[in-house]
């Protein structure tokens, strides 16, 4: 058996005794890393889109967009109408949770006329006749320093009667 | 705020992971992991700063990274029981000309890769070795037989 040198400690830097379970230790915090992986794999980062579906009675609306992103990312949200009934003064109107701290990039076909309708955006897409298909494109980037949940409310109206509502949450993960 | 808290995040995530993955890895400087090294980079650089361009974002982030590092080396001094923790420790590979496996395994070390180091310093058997240590840095310091 070697002396050992200053600082070398024989039991504890050869033998092992006290780290035997260090490895153990590296490999459970390695499998850690792995699970957040992992769970990007599955989507739970974003930015995979979901499918909204909300059906009334005039019309059809579906609403396609991520439910996760990430600080400046690219994402589209896709909003689909399809009308049953003729809607002489269609218009859809995004709760703040669609622009706080997302960047519209733009929106694709541009609406008739924009507003604010008690704080949100009111998108006014004009007549859309019975059996209609109105696909709008909104595109957006994610604010850097933007984090959190946010409730994102869409509703459909026809002039001033509302046809249809909903919501879903967008996580933003920093 | 946010940029410090990124910077402060980014460090303490790649001092985890440098201290999880094991000094084979961080031993060496190949080519591919001199492309790591820059990939990595860039990828944190990505993560602190995101679209900032400014001079007050630079000065903030390489601000965090270094008062950090110096937090860690004052650490590291001032409290000996965290040296293991925060720099690791040493590990016996070769003792009086006998490998030890065991502890070659533990850290994902072969036969030949300290044979390599050995001759690196004019070492060429073991049976030449009193002591080889693979120190915290990931080098491979030997004490020879007189």
């Amino acid at each position: 058996m070697a002396d050992a040198p200053e600082g070398i400690i024989l039991a504890r830097h050869r033998d092992l005794d006290g780290r035997r379970w260090h490895p153990w230790l590296r490999r459970g915090l390695l499998g850690l890393v792995g699970v957040v992986l992992l769970l990007a794999l599955l989507d739970v980062f974003g930015q995979r889109p979901s499918t909204t579906r909300v059906d009334a009675t005039a019309a059809t609306l579906e609403i396609s967009a991520p439910d996760s992103v990430r600080g400046g990312l690219l994402f589209q949200s896709r909003f689909t109408i399809e009308t049953q009934q003729a809607l002489k003064d269609a218009t859809l109107i995004l709760g703040p949770g669609w622009l706080d701290g997302l960047t519209v990039n733009t929106v694709e076909p541009s609406p008739v006329n924009e507003a604010s309708s008690d704080g949100r955006l009111s998108l006014e897409l004009g007549h859309l006749p019975a059996g209609a298909k109105h696909v709008l494109y909104v595109e957006y980037q994610v604010n850097p320093t933007t984090v959190g949940h946010r409730t994102q409310t869409v509703e459909l109206d026809d002039g001033e009667q509302t046809i249809l509502s909903t919501h879903q949450t967008l996580t933003v993960f920093p | 705020m946010d940029i410090v808290l990124r910077a402060a995040f980014a460090f303490a995530f790649i001092f985890f992971l440098t201290r999880i993955v094991g000094r084979r890895e961080l031993s060496s400087l190949e080519p591919f992991d001199l492309i790591m090294l820059i990939v990595l980079g860039d990828l944190v650089q990505q993560g602190v700063t995101q679209s900032d361009y400014s001079v007050t974002g630079l000065v903030l982030a390489a601000g965090t990274i270094a008062l950090m590092q110096v937090l860690v080396s004052y650490l590291s001094f001032r409290f000996r029981r965290l040296q293991p923790l925060l720099n690791g420790e040493p590990i016996v590979l070769v003792d009086d000309g006998r490998l030890l496996e065991r502890n070659l395994a533990r850290e994902r070390l072969t036969r030949e890769e300290v044979l390599e180091q050995a001759r690196q310093n004019q070492i060429g058997s073991f049976d030449e070795i009193r002591l080889a240590i693979l120190e915290t840095s990931g080098q491979i310091s030997f004490i020879t037989k007189q």
